[in-house]
């Protein structure tokens, strides 16, 4: 499933990441890698960004570049 | 014969030729760049290593502008520091890290590194290894600077930086940026790391390249080495203060509530914490110029310089506490971490406009002053959403404009402070809603679709900032809008003096002797070249429903807007009665009347409601400011942006003007 049917503060390995390619080559430098597990754990109040957590860091993804995360 | 040729590499060789004297007699000073991801503790390092003073540097053919400074003394012989931009990826990259990766790489024509700094926040080790790899693999004598320490204890995690120094067979300094914090030692290091030759193999530059396996590979490394302990499981490894903070401060309810408070805090201290200082400054420059008119002899010179240079300075002087106080609390949000919240709340709006959610910042800025706006523009990653945004920025009601609308609201409405009072508000909120209109408007029809933007912004964790970096870092800031912003001011006021005080038939000292000072100014105003320039635009001058001396007013006020109110005062001969200026002055204008209008009759009235409204939306949208015309070209590296936005909005704001007063008149409001 895409991360943006993730319930909040629920943690999910990272499948795959589906989008252009220069785009999710940016989020995977940016350690979103298959394998490495995240969570959604805050909504911001327009419900665009999402807050994520993974590798110990936050990050405010909007919610067209979370489409493109596949998690288990 | 391995020495020889190591000599004629192409690094060596270009430098050769212009320094070689200077090779021979004494070492040339090191240049370390610093380089890093975004949020790493990069600047705060670079101001504990210049003491603060290190200036932005324009590299020819580039249009990033660099901090480059030199080491503190305390350190030894001087260093020259380079402060990259941070770099998230060096795939698809912004402007900014373009210029990284460029000078990383060894592919920059005059920034050529001898030893590069790399900045990893202790707290996320992984991923800013994987940028520290990427810098090691180009072969530069790499040093690693630890921050963020202090920060581990919250995650329950010890980071061991000689493990992590064995593990990566590089170099690794434990330094705290905002109390300087081993920085002596991370320079040392660096001295001794330069004098050996590149060691043969370390096992950062080693690292696979592909994200996924070089990812695991640091895993990897990190797990053998013992590097990180972890007394709690990686996954609660998220700092539960941080988390408790952002539930409150993004909440769906109180989330804009907190927002709008905090913004409107940021306004009444910029507003009214600010005035007591203005005042005093605007009192010193009134004495210095009354002050100097006495000890100069008296003459063109010693007025030209008490009310050209002086008196033109002293008008945008008076910003200055503004804008120490608007960098200062800008400053605080942003080392405690709320400004990316900002940015999250309000970006999903923005981002509909074209802009980032960063944007709002400078938008917000721009109420003080536009200079300072579009300095804090730089912190916007995409070029395209960074140049909107600049272009938007001339729109927010700076606060030079608030002594005119005060002037023209007073004309319009007589007696009525609370209406005007209204009306004033309305013309903030409406310099929002026309910004975004703009912005919107342009996005979608001039530039066109948009190719890759982004957000991924990372959301540092919440810190308490210190006093000592906030006021260092404001006063850089404030030095560096002194420096951007003083030449073109000085110089403007000073051709502005001028044409409004020399002109062909200016000087009558005969016909002078024995009247007051204002029927001076006013005599030599009526024949200025500014006055001639008036006069020769009064008929496209007609539509907005005004002569030619609200138009000298309209060409002074590109010095600083508020010019106006004081050239006002000179044209309609006004005395200069403090008290009774604003009072004076508005009568006076009340009573001015057309000059060639006597021969239909009954003097037709300048400021009628059609004409003060006419006025008040030509000052709403005109680029009246050279000096952000000049700040915006520097910061873009343009003239032709700069130059375009002056004509776009100084044009929209005279068609605008004109067409309301025509229209009003068309439907009898005269």
């Amino acid at each position: 499933m895409s991360l943006l049917d993730a319930p909040l503060n629920e943690w999910h390995r990272i499948d795959r990441l589906e989008g252009p390619a220069e785009e999710c080559r940016r989020l995977l430098d940016l350690g979103l890698t298959p394998g490495e597990e995240m969570a959604v754990v805050q909504s911001v109040p327009l419900g665009d960004p999402l807050v994520v957590v993974v590798r110990g860091m936050r990050l405010a993804l909007r919610r067209r570049e979370a489409s493109w995360i596949q998690v288990q | 014969m391995d020495i020889g040729s190591v000599k004629v590499a192409p690094p060596e060789a270009k430098s050769a030729p212009k320094k070689l004297p200077d090779h021979q007699t004494e070492p040339r000073a090191l240049t370390v760049c610093l380089a890093g991801v975004p949020n790493a503790g990069k600047t705060a390092l670079m101001n504990a290593l210049t003491g603060g003073s290190f200036h932005t540097a324009n590299y020819p053919g580039v249009t990033v502008t660099l901090s480059r400074g030199k080491s503190r003394a305390e350190f030894g012989p001087a260093l020259t520091l380079v402060d990259l931009p941070g770099v998230h990826s060096p795939v698809a990259p912004s402007p900014e890290e373009e210029l990284s990766c460029r000078v990383l790489e060894g592919r920059h024509p005059s920034i050529q590194p001898d030893a590069i700094i790399v900045v990893v926040d202790a707290t996320q080790l992984e991923r800013h290894l994987k940028f520290a790899s990427f810098v090691a693999r180009r072969g530069k004598p790499v040093v690693i600077a630890l921050t963020m320490i202090d920060l581990l204890a919250r995650t329950n995690q010890t980071v061991n930086a000689r493990r992590l120094a064995d593990a990566l067979k590089v170099p690794v300094v434990p330094v705290d940026g905002r109390t300087s914090w081993g920085v002596a030692e991370l320079i040392q290091t660096l001295r001794d790391t330069v004098k050996q030759p590149v060691a043969s193999y370390s096992a950062l530059r080693e690292l696979p390249e592909e994200p996924v396996e070089a990812y695991r590979s640091i895993r990897d490394l990190l797990d053998t080495g013992g590097v990180v302990k972890q007394s709690k499981p990686l996954l609660a490894a998220t700092d539960s203060r941080t988390a408790r903070i952002d539930s409150l401060v993004l909440h769906r309810y109180l989330g804009f509530p907190i927002f709008f408070a905090i913004l409107g805090g940021l306004f009444a201290s910029i507003f009214w914490a600010a005035q007591p200082f203005m005042d005093l400054i605007d009192l010193g420059f009134t004495q210095a110029s009354a002050g100097t008119l006495k000890v100069l002899p008296e003459g063109v010179l010693s007025r030209f310089v008490a009310e050209g240079i002086i008196g033109g300075v002293g008008s945008v002087a008076v910003f200055f506490p503004q804008i120490v106080i608007l960098f200062f609390l800008m400053t605080l949000l942003e080392d405690s971490g709320y400004l990316a919240r900002g940015a999250a709340l309000v970006d999903k709006p923005l981002s509909h406009l074209g802009l980032h959610g960063r944007s709002f910042v400078p938008m917000l800025s721009g109420y003080a002053c536009a200079i300072p706006a579009v300095l804090a523009a730089r912190t916007i990653p995409q070029k395209r959403e960074r140049l909107l945004t600049i272009w938007i920025l001339p729109l927010m009601s700076c606060s030079a404009r608030l002594p005119v609308y005060a002037l023209l609201l007073a004309a319009l409405l007589p007696g009525a402070a609370g209406k005007a009072g209204l009306a004033l508000a309305a013309i903030y909120v409406a310099s929002l809603l026309v910004g975004a209109l703009t912005a919107g408007l342009i996005s979608r029809f001039i530039l066109g679709k948009r190719t890759s933007s982004m957000l991924a912004m990372e959301m540092p964790v919440y810190r308490k900032p210190l006093l000592k970096p906030t006021l260092r870092m404001t006063w850089s800031r404030s030095s560096a809008y002194l420096k951007k912003a003083a030449m073109p001011i000085i110089i403007i006021s000073a051709c502005l003096w001028m044409l409004s005080n020399f002109g062909l038939g200016a000087r009558q000292p005969a016909s002078l002797d024995g009247r007051s000072a204002p029927a001076i100014a006013q005599s030599e105003l009526d024949h200025s070249f500014a006055a001639e320039i008036g006069q020769t635009i009064e008929p496209a001058l007609k539509p907005m429903g005004i002569d030619w001396r609200v138009g000298v007013g309209l060409i002074a006020a590109f010095a600083a807007r508020e010019v106006f109110v004081s050239t006002m005062a000179i044209v309609f001969h006004v005395a200069d009665t403090e008290e009774t200026q604003q009072q004076g002055l508005l009568e006076s204008m009340r009573a001015a009347t057309f000059e060639d209008s006597s021969e239909e009759g009954s003097p037709k009235k300048v400021f009628t409601t059609s004409s003060i409204i006419g006025l008040i939306i030509f000052f709403f949208f005109s680029l009246q400011c050279l000096s952000t015309v000049s700040v915006v070209r520097s910061e873009t590296n343009s003239w032709r942006v700069a130059g375009l936005q002056l004509l776009f909005y100084t044009g929209l704001g005279y068609l605008l003007s004109s067409a309301t007063v025509q229209g009003l008149r068309l439907f009898g409001v005269d």
